[in-house]
């Protein structure tokens, strides 16, 4: 009986902290997440639940240093477990995002405790809402995203986060030490370290975003010299066939003169293929790319089909009209133009005739993107879409994820597919912007 | 009787198609006839009735600057949504699958020197017998408009439509596609009244798809997917199967 009670009050004790901990968590991964997916929400209580057994098994086992360490481990775990389930993230993403808000949920804590107001359980949630708010506000969330997307330095995120979780953890139990008088410097200084943290976040953010930006500017650079020596060749063509026009019209109008029409007829189809086969397949890629005059756009799909080349997969791209603007953040566009080539790209290679096609339709302010390939039915199509579906770990499902996730936020812009016959088509329409 | 339609500003190639496709009229006893042959898109649009189900051969390098012939192929698809567009081109680089894809466009032919008229001739062999194809076989279609174009999915081969995480956006399944567009599962309904049945208010699912009804666990099965099963969706189910515990 006693037992029951003693875990029952834990039990409580711990799930404010939880609640606090879910609210940050919201604030800091997109919160539309756990509202799709309520009935995932009482699983989280398994967490609160299973730290207060252990904390009430390990009471008289255990030092209390050993029981809080246990039990925070515990806690961790469970809320690791949950948000990649959740969220539908990878081990570290989950990890850094559980880390970033329990350094919020504890600062908040330690706020609480100094306060040491009746009723503190109550009080706390104001300042945890108003904080949430507040990085709402301020987009932490993309910032955030950013930083986890980034597969480079997911490791080092992970563990800066960690260790200043740590330093919380121990700030927090440090406070039950504190003299009354002291009690205040101890919350400012506790505060303080998790705003710098956040800014720290937002800070990296930044930086990887302009760094990004500015690979993307050299790409840029690097494809526009390769376009110009594409139209220079073009000009050099246009010489020598000018050239050998000459000649043969020189030719033509002899066999004319001498009413030889059958030869006369032979001459002028060898010189229409000649033509088409010279500069008409230059022409048409140069002017298709031409009209992709989004630099952006351009230059991703650029080195998308260089790579493809690279790999041996046939490519067409046709934009008929120019692409000037697009209905949503450019960047946003091109990062789904990506994740659609590289997916349409790699179940191409699995067939024995890989190609891609683009095609690109900019119509009165709408945009309509298409990309297709070969597919060789290994599995279903519709599971692509299914949570958590991925065959090869870090491969396409996540790739196809992050798509849907841009696009939550354009309500302008619908994303389609199809399989019929071999052939899987992806298409993204974007309206223009309301 | 079909109407053909030609729109082409180089006199000669109009003439050669205009013979050659009448020639193949008379020879095959076609039940069409060549309505107009136009030097221009304006011309062109004067000449076509609404909703004719023509046959259409246009230009795609239009030597006008407000109609070239995807343009064209647009407002004719508008006025005609169930005609037939076979484009003319003077070179093989075409973007054609932008045809394809946008237009519904069937054929082209390459003007080359004495060729346009027996290939434009070959072409409404094949448009021909697509046309006594479809006749044969009257599909009933879904139709959906998404921006500017009009989308047509016939209607046995639609699963259900499931609503999205974005507000006022619905997906439709069937075996070999999911599309995303712009409306809602109520008015789709009201729409569809009868042959499709409302299981949950996220799903709304064609009746004669439905293959098993897992009663307990609240579940669904239409052509090999699950949807959801709600309170009203059962007594729905019920109503119109008339049966089940």
């Amino acid at each position: 009986m006693v037992m029951a009670e003693l875990i029952l009050l834990t039990f409580i004790d711990t799930l404010v902290g939880h609640a606090i901990f879910l609210i940050y968590l919201m604030a800091v991964l997109d919160g539309r997440a756990v509202v799709r997916q309520l009935k995932k929400l009482p699983v989280l209580l398994l967490s609160p639940l299973t730290a207060a057994c252990v904390n009430v098994l390990l009471r008289t086992a255990a030092p209390p240093a050993a029981k809080y360490i246990v039990s925070s481990l515990v806690i961790f775990t469970m809320c690791v477990l949950w948000t990649m389930w959740v969220w539908r993230l990878h081990f570290w993403q989950a990890f850094s995002a559980v880390c970033m808000s329990g350094i919020f949920q504890v600062a908040t804590s330690a706020l609480g405790q100094a306060m040491r107001l009746p009723g503190a359980y109550i009080a706390i949630f104001l300042p945890t809402l108003a904080v949430a708010l507040l990085l709402k506000q301020l987009r932490f969330e993309a910032s955030f995203r950013l930083l986890l997307e980034d597969g480079q330095n997911r490791h080092r995120i992970a563990l800066l986060l960690w260790g200043m979780e740590f330093v919380m953890e121990h700030f927090m139990r440090m406070s039950w030490g504190v003299q009354q008088e002291y009690l205040l410097s101890y919350c400012i200084s506790a505060v303080t370290l998790a705003l710098l943290m956040a800014g720290l976040i937002v800070y990296l953010a930044q930086r990887l975003d302009t760094f990004q930006k500015m690979q993307v500017q050299q790409n840029i650079i690097a494809q526009q010299q390769l376009y110009e020596r594409d139209l220079e060749k073009i000009r050099l063509e246009v010489r020598t066939f000018r050239h050998d026009y000459k000649n043969l019209l020189a030719g033509l109008s002899q066999q004319a003169e001498a009413g030889e029409l059958a030869q006369l007829q032979a001459a002028l189809a060898q010189l229409d293929a000649g033509f088409d086969r010279r500069l008409g397949e230059k022409i048409l890629a140069a002017s298709q790319i031409g009209n992709l005059q989004i630099p952006q756009v351009r230059s991703l799909l650029l080195s998308k089909l260089a790579a493809m080349e690279e790999k041996g997969v046939e490519r067409r791209l046709e934009v008929l009209y120019p692409v000037a603007d697009v209905g949503m953040d450019v960047w946003d566009f091109t990062r789904c133009l990506g994740i659609l080539t590289d997916n349409a790209a790699e179940a191409a290679l699995e067939t024995d005739w890989p190609w891609v096609e683009v095609i690109l339709l900019a119509q009165g302010g709408r945009v309509s993107l298409r990309v297709s390939n070969p597919w060789n039915g290994s599995e279903d199509p519709a599971s692509f879409w299914d949570e958590g579906w991925s065959t090869k770990g870090a491969g396409r499902g996540l790739g196809l994820c992050s798509y849907q996730r841009i696009l939550t936020v354009y309500p302008n812009a619908s994303a389609s597919a199809s399989w019929k016959g071999g052939v899987f088509v992806q298409e993204l329409i974007v309206e223009d912007r309301p | 009787m079909i109407p053909i339609y030609i729109c082409d500003d180089d006199d000669a190639v109009r003439q050669q198609i205009q013979t050659a496709l009448h020639w193949k009229i008379v020879m095959e006893n076609y039940d069409m006839e060549v309505a107009c042959a136009a030097a221009s898109a304006q011309e062109l649009l004067a000449a076509v009735e609404d909703g004719s189900r023509g046959v259409y051969f246009l230009d795609v390098e239009l030597k006008d600057k407000s109609w070239d012939g995807f343009l064209l192929g647009c407002e004719l698809r508008r006025r005609d949504p169930h005609g037939t567009l076979v484009y003319i081109t003077s070179y093989g680089d075409l973007a054609w699958r932008t045809f394809q894809y946008h237009l519904e466009a069937f054929d082209y032919i390459v003007k080359e020197t004495e060729q346009a008229g027996p290939s434009a001739a070959r072409c409404l062999e094949a448009v021909y017998a697509r046309l006594l194809d479809e006749r044969r076989d009257p599909a009933e279609v879904f139709s959906f408009r998404t921006g500017d174009e009009t989308r047509h999915i016939p209607l046995d081969e639609i699963l259900f439509f499931e609503t999205t995480p974005k507000a006022h956006h619905v997906l439709l399944h069937t075996a070999g596609s999911r599309v995303d567009f712009v409306g809602s599962l109520g008015e789709l309904e009201e729409k569809l009244d009868g042959r499709f049945i409302r299981v949950h208010r996220a799903y709304l699912a064609a009746l004669d798809k439905i293959e098993a009804v897992d009663w307990k666990r609240n579940k669904v099965r239409v052509g090999g997917r699950e949807c959801l099963l709600s309170r009203a969706g059962k007594a729905e189910l019920r109503r119109k199967l008339g049966g089940g515990p």
